[in-house]
């Protein structure tokens, strides 16, 4: 770093050879993608002329707060974490879910967050969980994404007694409260198959959430609808679906993308939840089931409480973050919220 | 049929007879159609059906209005300490935009938003209700009113709210003891509501602060904490409204975690408590319930939305 400063005060006087000037140049980049507001005219002239055939809406710009890049920062940990943790660990999947040693050890440097009940390194099981809940958070939101679309873009592009009877349906699912008919739904399963369980998991998140995504579609697709080159492809003799993917969709993805970002916390705090409950698989290595564990023993054991938790509120506020930046940039008017 | 409720019932003493007499006692064997009819008509008529499991034979229209002022106690009390911190915290976050106060604010009610209600509810139990230390012993860490109490003070019902009871029949002790042990979940199940009702008045609340009248009214001279507290809330509080009501869906949705984490005997309690026992009516009207309240409070808020707002009306 001081050889760096160093140079770069030289190079003002002296005409330096090429290889520090490159430093330098590495060096302002860095600078001017990871510090807010830090400007250098020419790499904003850069920035301005490669914006203008990226995006003419600045969207890059905007997504340039420093909340947002957090969020960001955070997510990917949360990845980095979900997919290299084999590598992070010493421990196996399933040496983390059978019993290890002697129960609730203090966090030591052998356990650097202590042990469960069952003596399963906690620090592991945070890790490994982080897959679990990635993985059902996005599947299941894959789920509701299909199904949004699908009834959405259909509903509001063919109109009538279809599009009554969807919105009704939807506006049914909606009356529940989330977390209580997916509680119950998941419930009702049988125990003891495991896959069941799962399934359970999946269909009841993907399902409850579709009602969103189809309104918030179905709500710009009504007003992109009216656009001219809908008609003017209508005429073309294109074809409904065509007209539907490639006309309409694509012009309406701004609200689903920011609600897809706030909806994967969403499902990662409603799973730790129903895990917690008792109603999870719980065979699965995941941070609900590590609370609901640890929470007859919280006097004596806090460490098996308090870092878990944790790990879903670091994971969850990410998602969050990401979400308001989303929305800053993709919809400024919604600026203040 | 995935976790079918005569089969729970039965158990290990499985009997093929005994199986189908059952199924044909609580009218399993009807079609869907002609199953849901009767369960319309019986829901009209207050005859909810019996538990399996749970209260052992109850009624379940007894067992649950037994339990559910309790919850309701704990939500209008949560509902009410949300909403009051909630829009005071938005107003300064609003008012002091950009400042300290609103970074503190503004991130801690983004934290909220991320909480886990569950995992709020342990770390008060260990920092508020923990024996093991002295200076960390202020509440009872579960229940929803001490043993000694329950035996030596009982409280009748009369209302069924025995915040109301115990105060009608002079009961005082029971009172105190019953609000020692509301304090922790009304502050874990109020915490997670306040950070969206905080962050839905801050930004209405900035929108409402540009509007011409607001500048008119501090030409006119009128005093900064009038125009913030009249002239500003009173129009921001109009999209902060519905915030509050649709809160409701999150608030019983926590209610069920929060009650079993500090083992509150309420609605929740009882709603799990019929799931891992599979006692199907008893899920069937619990969820009924809960989501009738949904959609009673949904329509309310709707309706005092258009006392607040008249052009809403006139369209």
């Amino acid at each position: 770093m001081a050889f760096l400063i160093h140079a770069s005060v030289w190079n003002d006087k002296v005409n330096l050879h090429m290889e520090t000037e490159e430093e330098n140049k590495i060096l302002d980049v860095l600078k001017f993608i990871f510090w807010p507001r830090y400007r250098l005219e020419r790499l904003v002239k850069q920035k301005d002329e490669m914006e203008q055939f990226e995006s003419k809406r600045g969207f890059f710009k905007r997504m340039n707060a420093p909340l947002t890049i957090v969020g960001m920062v955070i997510i990917f940990t949360v990845f980095f974490i979900a997919i290299f943790a084999p590598w992070l660990t010493p421990y196996t999947d399933s040496q983390l879910r059978g019993i290890m040693g002697p129960y609730y050890q203090k966090p030591s440097l052998d356990h650097l967050l202590g042990t469960t009940v069952f003596g399963e390194d906690v620090l592991g099981r945070i890790i490994w969980g982080a897959r679990t809940s990635l993985s059902i958070g996005f599947t299941s939101l894959m789920i509701a994404l299909i199904g949004g679309i699908i009834v959405g873009l259909t509903a509001a592009y063919f109109g009538g007694a279809y599009d009554n009877i969807m919105m009704r349906i939807m506006d049914i699912l909606l009356a529940f409260p989330e977390l209580v008919l997916a509680l119950v739904i998941i419930g009702v399963f049988p125990q003891t198959v495991t896959n069941y369980r799962l399934t359970a998991i999946l269909i009841a998140f993907g399902v409850l959430s579709i009602p969103i995504y189809a309104r918030l579609l179905r709500g710009s697709v009504l007003s992109v609808k009216q656009n001219q080159y809908v008609e003017a492809a209508k005429v073309g003799g294109a074809s409904d679906i065509r007209i539907m993917f490639r006309h309409i969709m694509v012009n309406c993805l701004s609200p689903i993308i920011v609600n897809f970002s706030f909806d994967v916390g969403g499902i990662i705090l409603s799973l730790a939840g129903i895990s917690f409950l008792g109603f999870g698989d719980p065979s699965m290595i995941e941070w609900g089931n590590d609370l609901s564990v640890a929470r007859s023993n919280i006097l004596t054991a806090w460490w098996a409480v308090t870092f878990p938790g944790l790990a879903i509120l670091f994971t969850v506020f990410g998602f969050m973050l990401l979400g308001d930046g989303l929305r800053d940039a993709l919809d400024p008017r919604l600026k203040n919220l | 049929m995935p976790g079918d409720p005569i089969e729970q019932l039965m158990g290990n003493h499985f009997n093929i007879n005994t199986y189908n007499l059952l199924r044909h006692k609580y009218g399993f064997d009807e079609p869907i159609y002609i199953r849901f009819f009767v369960y319309l008509g019986n829901l009209f008529t207050g005859n909810w059906g019996q538990t399996f499991v749970v209260g052992k034979g109850m009624d379940v229209w007894t067992l649950i209005w037994q339990r559910f002022p309790r919850t309701a106690e704990l939500a209008i009390l949560a509902i009410v300490f949300a909403a009051i911190l909630g829009v005071n915290t938005g107003v300064i976050s609003a008012t002091h935009r950009n400042k300290t106060q609103d970074t503190v604010i503004r991130g801690s009610s983004l934290i909220g938003v991320a909480m886990p209600v569950f995992w709020l509810g342990l770390l008060f139990q260990l920092a508020f209700a923990n024996k093991n230390f002295p200076w960390t012993d202020f509440f009872p860490q579960i229940g929803y009113m001490s043993v000694n109490t329950i035996v030596y003070y009982p409280v009748t019902s009369i209302t069924g709210f025995t915040l109301i009871d115990s105060l009608i029949q002079g009961n005082f002790f029971a009172f105190w003891d019953h609000v020692q042990h509301l304090v922790l979940p009304t502050i874990t199940l109020g915490l997670i509501t306040l950070a969206s009702i905080s962050r839905q008045t801050r930004s209405s609340m900035l929108e409402v602060l540009e509007q011409d009248y607001i500048r008119t009214a501090r030409a006119k001279g009128v005093k900064e904490y009038t125009v913030i507290h009249k002239h500003a809330l009173n129009n921001a509080m109009i999209p902060a409204t519905t915030i509050i009501g649709l809160s409701i869906a999150g608030l019983l949705g926590g209610a069920v975690l929060t009650e079993n984490v500090f083992s509150y005997d309420g609605l929740g309690m009882l709603l799990v408590e019929a799931i891992s026992d599979k006692d199907y009516f008893l899920i069937n009207a619990i969820t009924f319930l809960l989501t009738l309240i949904f959609v009673i409070v949904n329509l309310i808020t709707d309706i005092i939305y258009g006392f607040l707002d008249p052009r809403i009306r006139l369209e």
